[in-house]
């Protein structure tokens, strides 16, 4: 058992926090996250320096990386600015799910393009009311193709992505017999609807989008018609592999913050960091940080070696996600009055963090995901 | 047996003051936490009411009344979803400063106008280098003949660009001792060399016009100071404790309220077939949120009692402080984790909420500053 990240891990990690540090400009980020806009400069500058779809085979775009390399390019960013790190992380969003099961065509449509900036996808799953084994949203056949008919919500970036990756009910299958499809945003019959402005995550715009009689083909559906759950659950586990880094990013980004603040802060003629009190949240915010990156780390790798655990990406993005919230949290106390500003960056991170504990699926449902599995298990 | 004894007065006066900020406060609150400020002509509705310094004398405009209004008004503030109208600052922090320990000419001069909301007030204790510590502050008021010359730098002043009266607290440069050193004066907006320098932006508390004050030789007549020469550090002590008990009030309504809001939402939201506040493990969840809200509530009560009884609620307050913002803050993040990706959609009143909780674990003394004078009071 080695906890170490190898010489070429390391270097990635290295290449992304000196991206960040030079590129993530203070301003800029007030203004992306108070307007509600995606950092389209920032994430063309790191596609252009390969920092996007590493773990995607070279062959369409990638750098045939590992999981675990995209994961500590993440939680990099994150750490320097939690709003710039979740919108590269969700700029492809869905894109493991091609890579798993799309067609040879597919991957190389959607693949390069959101490696290589050209254009951001997404994907359409979350509908009002949702539990992820019967969704609203149907495909019913129609000759050889379907007809989707229906209505997805918090659709990340919708309004800018190229592709869609669409999740719908198979028609006259049983509840859990899911398709999905690979949509282009023009394809007839899409329509967007914008769903108001977000606590966090706010340089991730995210609409509703309806479907109306949107025809598509056979070539258009994902692996294997019906089979769509188990491309999702499969999925799902990748996908919190990069929420929990994105988690360790943003615990890691408000402690640095915090400790950097307890030093230089003086009050009582003493700095801040010699009172036990900001000493021990001190020690409670690493503890945190620690717990949730040896979790994420090990999660990546079950994946990475192809041992795909629910049980690890479980765990990894609900104490992620968590320690980005407490440690956020604690990062504002520290910093008193000033962490409550804007200025201040920590309550930026701590409500990126809040909105990250809710996407997907929260971390209430996660818990009961993990004990449905324990007990099952018995 | 009710721990507070409420009139048929009391219940009046809830009843005008609800009616009141339905009416002519709620519709426009969006609206307030857009432009970051409230506009000074609900200030003066408030005035009209009598919504405004319940607590001073008759003699100087006001009603005499007691403690229980302060927290009806308080209480049913909260409900209204922002904070931005912090009457409660005004009436029971600020304005309280002149009424006890301000001359009787002060007094004549101000009160009337603070109690018709044609005066709105502010104090100005924190400084860039001086919050916790709040003893270091290094606002000078020096004396000059009849004058006081009041020089420096005050930061996270709540009512800040509002303000027309503002109580600052400032130190003696003649006198070396911080505590015996501090005073505080009376400073008029307008008053030369008392500039607003800047209105700060924050997470939440988005309607309130917190800002950053700046002195620079601003001259005041000496007969501005409030109380005996070299008590200021004193006053702030004995008044901060009516101060805390307010945090402890909009914590504790605030939590009932998000509760009972989200239980009502929640209750009629459907997820996996059920309603939210149905599925199994929500309900211990929400359960054991509502014995925390009602621990909450019985503690501040029986604060409120003992204050009103002027028992000395020093150390129950700070525990108080401390223990129920952060409640308020875990009841908080519940109620938005019940809402599932609703809790991060700024349209939920909640998410308001949750951003305007967070800011009462630090004012008024931090959380941190409530258990080191709990440590101290107790000998510990």
């Amino acid at each position: 058992m080695d906890f170490n990240l190898t010489k070429e891990q390391a270097d990635i990690q290295k290449a992304a926090r000196e991206f960040a540090r030079g590129e993530f400009d203070p301003d800029r980020i007030l203004e992306w996250d108070r307007n509600q806009e995606f950092p389209v400069s920032i994430w063309k500058r790191a596609c252009d320096l390969g920092f996007q779809g590493v773990h995607f085979p070279e062959s369409y775009g990638g750098q045939g990386l590992e999981l675990l390399d995209h994961a500590l390019i993440i939680e990099t960013f994150c750490r320097q600015d939690s709003g710039i790190g979740l919108a590269m992380a969700l700029s492809d969003f869905g894109a493991e799910m091609v890579l798993a099961q799309g067609t040879d065509e597919q991957k190389r449509k959607v693949l390069p393009f959101t490696a290589q900036g050209k254009g951001l996808m997404t994907l359409a799953f979350l509908e009002e009311g949702y539990d992820l084994l019967t969704f609203q949203t149907i495909s019913h056949k129609n000759g050889n193709g379907y007809v989707i008919q229906g209505k997805k919500s918090y659709v990340t970036l919708a309004g800018m992505a190229q592709h869609v990756l669409v999740v719908c009910q198979a028609e006259s299958n049983g509840p859990e017999e899911q398709s999905i499809f690979l949509l282009t945003k023009d394809a007839k019959g899409i329509e967007q609807a914008g769903m108001g402005d977000r606590l966090g995550m706010r340089m991730i715009p995210m609409q509703a989008v309806s479907f109306h009689r949107v025809a598509v083909t056979g070539q258009d559906l994902v692996g294997q018609e019906g089979k769509g759950s188990s491309y999702l659950r499969e999925f799902l586990n990748t996908a919190r592999v990069e929420a929990g880094a994105a988690g360790v990013g943003i615990a890691q980004g408000a402690f640095d913050r915090a400790l950097d603040y307890a030093r230089k802060r003086e009050q009582f003629g003493k700095a801040i960091i010699t009172f036990d009190p900001i000493k021990n949240k001190l020690a409670d915010m690493v503890t945190r940080v620690e717990m949730a990156r040896g979790l994420v780390y090990r999660a990546a790798t079950c994946l990475d070696q192809k041992r795909p655990e629910d049980r690890w990406t479980l765990l990894a993005k609900m104490t992620a996600s968590k320690a980005a919230l407490e440690v956020a949290n604690d990062a504002i106390q520290i910093h008193g009055g000033y962490g409550y500003m804007t200025e201040g960056q920590v309550e930026h991170f701590y409500r990126d963090a809040k909105t990250l504990d809710l996407f997907m699926e929260s971390g209430s449902i996660e818990k009961s995901m993990l004990a449905d599995q324990i007990a099952g298990r018995v | 047996m009710e721990i507070l004894n409420y009139t048929e007065d009391h219940m009046k006066f809830r009843e005008r003051v609800r009616s009141f900020f339905e009416q002519e406060v709620t519709p426009h609150v969006d609206e307030w936490e857009k432009s970051g400020i409230t506009p000074k002509s609900i200030w003066k509705r408030m005035g009209q009411e009598g919504f405004l310094c319940t607590s001073v004398p008759r003699e100087y405009g006001g009603m005499g009344a007691d403690f229980l209004y302060s927290l009806i008004l308080s209480e049913e503030l909260v409900q209204t979803s922002h904070t931005g109208l912090a009457a409660p600052l005004h009436n029971d922090i600020v304005v309280p400063y002149i009424t006890s320990f301000g001359s009787e000419e002060l007094k004549k001069k101000y009160l009337p106008l603070c109690v018709s909301g044609d005066m709105i007030s502010a104090i100005a204790m924190t400084e860039p280098n001086a919050g916790s510590d709040l003893a270091s502050i290094q606002t000078t008021a020096e004396e000059d003949g009849n004058d006081v010359v009041i020089n420096g730098q005050k930061t996270f002043i709540s009512n800040g660009i509002n303000c027309d009266l503002l109580i600052i607290a400032a130190r003696d440069p003649s006198t070396s001792d911080a505590y015996s050193g501090m005073d505080l004066y009376v400073v008029e907006a307008g008053t030369k060399g008392f500039e607003k320098s800047k209105k700060l932006s924050k997470m939440g508390w988005q309607s309130q016009d917190t800002a950053e004050l700046t002195f620079t030789d601003c001259r005041v007549p000496k007969g501005n100071r409030l109380g005996t020469k070299g008590c200021g550090f004193l006053m702030l002590m004995e008044k901060l404790q009516q101060e805390r008990l307010l945090c402890c009030i909009i914590a504790v309504a605030g939590a009932e309220r998000m509760l009972r809001d989200t239980l009502r939402a929640c209750g009629e939201k459907v997820d996996f077939g059920k309603p939210i506040t149905k599925l199994h493990n929500n309900r211990f969840k929400i359960v054991e949120m509502a014995a925390e809200v009602r621990l909450g509530r019985v503690f501040l009560d029986k604060l409120v009692a003992d204050h009103m009884e002027g028992k000395s609620i020093v150390v129950d307050v700070s525990m108080a402080k401390f223990w129920t913002t952060e409640m308020a803050m875990r009841v908080a993040d519940q109620c938005l984790e019940l809402h599932g990706s609703y809790g991060y959609c700024e349209d939920n009143p909640m998410v308001r909420a949750w951003r305007d909780m967070r800011v009462l674990a630090i004012f008024a003394g931090t959380n941190e500053i409530m258990k080191g004078i709990a440590v101290k009071f107790m000998n510990l």
